[in-house]
């Protein structure tokens, strides 16, 4: 067991091919109907938003409420290649992750002067002017909608039913958290930590704080961008202006912090359990509100390092424990 | 002996379960997806559970308990689509009925189409809907495209042709503002004096309305929800426009809340829905008692549809279970050829109700018959008054 962690801390590739290889044999073990396939694939589509988020939020530690805006920017993008070109997935999703990288900078370049909640209002205007556009703008389908996108066809074979399009977006999402992960291990990463701990001392050290913030933005907008481009294509393919709203952008931040700001897998974690519990209560739909709002203020409470810190220290404890009965020995 | 325990628990917990899955299998399950945010739609909830109470206490139908299961879609189409899924692929429901939006029934359509699952709509009016063509879907309001036909000829044969347009961004708003407009540009080559798309939660528009007043119409169209429609008839008194000036509205205005919280300048506002709670048929009079006594609220044509749904629902569901095989796919068939079999109910929309076989919209727009009602009075003791009523051939407004 020793040796197979120091392999995979050595090569954290083989580590995704294994979660790969499992995900793939998920449904065919353990799911009994379509709508489970369907769940997964909207907590796919919110892993990829929430691993971005993280990145600019939770690493670099820049206060953004306009996220919303930049994944309902990844799926019109992909609506519109399909409706205007009759693009597929194919086509729209890495189009969609390069125009939104564009919006990330226009939405980090206020970083570079505010801060803490007057950024917050910034990119909260960023995000709600976005939507308003496209609800405004006939060419955007406005309040109608755009609907019957088509789902990928590989081999003639086309994905376009719940159990189908969970093998297009379970490996969406590997890839993003993969990237995700390389970003925050890399050199990049820690110059994201630096920014986000003392941007004064980081200046200092050589950190081209500008650079970095407007990346950290860039990235994160550019995970919103998969992320919008997957769900817009999603069966039965329909967005609607309504689905990027700030109550969404307030769930996208409740998985993030529920999952731990700043832990490398908090945002995945916080997707996971958020769009699981949303679900669990969906018949309590009078108290659902008060259920999701009491659970991020207890956890606010009592795990403030969300669900990663808990998890986190559970580890750092049973190894300080351990270190101390060899000590003793 | 603790190895037997568990053996012996494990043997109950899976009797019953098997003893579950049996009961279930006999109950007629109906799944709701909807719009329960604001007080009245809760109220509409209620309608259902109460209604599902009594045919249960009655015995169910055909001796089988139906079963329901209600769902919030908060009038947003990513919680429609999961809704219909999951009541059609988990919950394992007979029929759907939903949604109040036109928004989320839309992309509903497509996911209970590839499961073979009947919907029965209560709310959504947009043409859009049933002319995708799907075998499973049933509309039981009046379709926009019957409103904008009836609401055209009125306006323009009583009131005038000269007409300012203002809406909001929502999809029944908008729709309603632009098929009239084009249905005045095609019918008789008008065009519209102002036409303006207000913004989103907007509650001034009285620069709207200035504007509207300067191009001195006969007529001034106001679409919106709720909220917007209240602001906008009072905003439309404090900028100065006459009385003399008809003022138009959505089938919103047959919500409670307009006359209510509107007053006086509710008076005289026209508006085409499927039900007046004016009406003075003994069916009507009973409903409107039955619905202020029960739930407190005076009910527009909202209650009324739901109402109706219940009612069509109930004979449907009885004809289609006295040939259930317990073979799913087979069951929902059945609700929806006993859906499609409805022909002239008469319950409390303005004219009888009616499908037929195929998906076309023809057979899928229930309700043929717009009623135009005109507030005679505002405020809490609100009164309205039926202005006409005009039955359409089902290929009208296509």
């Amino acid at each position: 067991m020793e040796k197979f962690k120091k392999v995979i801390s050595q090569y954290p590739f083989l580590g995704f091919i294994i979660a790969y290889l499992v995900l793939l044999c998920v449904p065919t073990i353990f799911f009994t109907d379509l709508y489970q396939s369907h769940l997964s694939s909207l907590i796919f589509v919110n892993i990829i938003v929430a691993a971005g988020l993280n990145i600019v939020k939770g690493y670099c530690g820049q206060v953004t409420v306009g996220h919303v805006g930049l994944y309902a920017v990844g799926s019109y993008t992909a609506g519109c290649m399909f409706m205007y070109l009759g693009s597929d997935l194919w086509l729209t999703l890495p189009a969609a992750i390069i125009v939104t990288g564009l919006f990330g900078i226009a939405f980090g370049i206020p970083s570079f002067r505010l801060e803490g909640p007057y950024l917050a209002l910034a990119t909260l205007g960023g995000g709600e002017a976005i939507r308003l556009f496209i609800e405004n703008g006939e060419f955007f389908g406005s309040t109608y909608g755009i609907s019957s996108i088509s789902q990928p066809v590989i081999f003639g074979v086309p994905f376009d039913t719940p159990d189908k399009y969970y093998y297009i977006s379970m490996p969406v999402m590997l890839i993003a958290v993969y990237f995700s992960y390389s970003i925050l291990k890399s050199s990049i990463g820690r110059a994201f930590m630096s920014v986000r701990e003392d941007p004064i001392s980081a200046a200092a050290s050589g950190i081209d704080i500008k650079k970095y913030k407007i990346l950290a933005f860039i990235l994160s907008a550019m995970f919103a961008g998969a992320a919008g481009a997957v769900y817009a294509h999603l069966p039965p393919g329909y967005i609607h202006p309504n689905n990027y709203t700030v109550i969404e952008m307030v769930t996208f931040l409740a998985m993030v912090v529920f999952g731990g700001l700043g832990h490398i897998w908090g945002g995945i974690i916080g997707a996971i359990i958020i769009t699981i519990v949303y679900d669990l209560t969906r018949p309590l739909y009078e108290y659902q509100l008060f259920i999701f709002g009491l659970t991020i203020v207890l956890t606010i409470l009592f795990m403030p390092k969300g669900i990663g810190g808990f998890i986190d220290k559970i580890f750092i404890d049973k190894r300080f424990k351990k270190k101390k009965v060899e000590e003793g020995k | 002996m603790k190895k037997l325990k568990i053996i012996f628990s494990t043997l109950v917990f899976t009797a019953g379960l098997a003893l579950s899955s049996i009961a279930q299998a006999n109950d007629i399950k109906i799944g709701v997806s909807f719009r329960m945010l604001s007080d009245v739609g809760y109220k509409h909830g209620e309608l259902i559970t109460d209604t599902v109470e009594m045919w249960n206490k009655e015995g169910g139908i055909n001796g089988r308990k139906i079963d329901l299961i209600l769902y919030n879609d908060e009038c947003k189409s990513e919680k429609g689509v999961a809704n219909a899924t999951k009541l059609a692929y988990q919950d394992k429901v007979h029929v759907i009925i939903g949604s109040s939006c036109s928004s989320v029934t839309l992309p509903m359509v497509p996911v209970i189409t590839k499961a073979k699952v009947p919907q029965i709509i209560p709310h959504s009016t947009s043409s859009k809907i049933t002319m995708q063509g799907s075998e499973y879907i049933f509309r039981v309001p009046v379709s926009s495209r019957f409103y904008k036909l009836v609401q055209g000829k009125f306006t323009a044969e009583q009131q005038g042709k000269k007409i300012a347009y203002i809406y909001v961004p929502d999809q029944a708003s908008m729709v309603f503002a632009k098929e009239m407009i084009q249905f005045m540009k095609d019918e008789y080559g008008v065009e519209p004096t102002y036409a303006v798309q207000a913004g989103e939660k907007e509650t001034d528009f009285r620069s709207y309305l200035m504007k509207a007043k300067a191009t001195n119409p006969d007529v001034i169209v106001l679409s919106g929800l709720v909220d917007e429609t209240v602001r906008m008839l009072v905003q439309s008194y404090e900028v100065g426009i006459p009385k003399s000036v008809h003022r138009v509205a959505n089938s919103v205005a047959s919500k409670v809340e307009v006359p209510t919280n509107a007053g006086k300048a509710a008076v005289g506002v026209v508006y085409s829905a499927a039900f007046a709670a004016s009406d003075t048929r003994p069916i009507a009079k009973k409903f409107v008692k039955k619905i202020k006594s029960t739930y407190g609220v005076t009910p527009g044509h909202d209650f009324s549809q739901m109402q109706d749904l219940l009612d069509m629902l109930k004979p449907a569901l009885t004809k289609a279970s006295a040939k259930f095989s317990g073979d799913l796919a087979a069951d929902r068939n059945a609700v929806r050829d006993a859906i499609a079999g409805i022909t002239n109910f008469t319950g409390l929309a303005s004219g009888p109700i009616s499908f037929c076989a195929n998906g076309s919209p023809e057979c899928r727009d229930g309700n043929k018959t717009p009623v135009m009602i005109k507030y005679s009075r505002g405020g809490k003791n609100w009164k309205t008054a039926v202005a006409g009523t005009v039955t359409f051939n089902p290929s009208d407004g296509l």
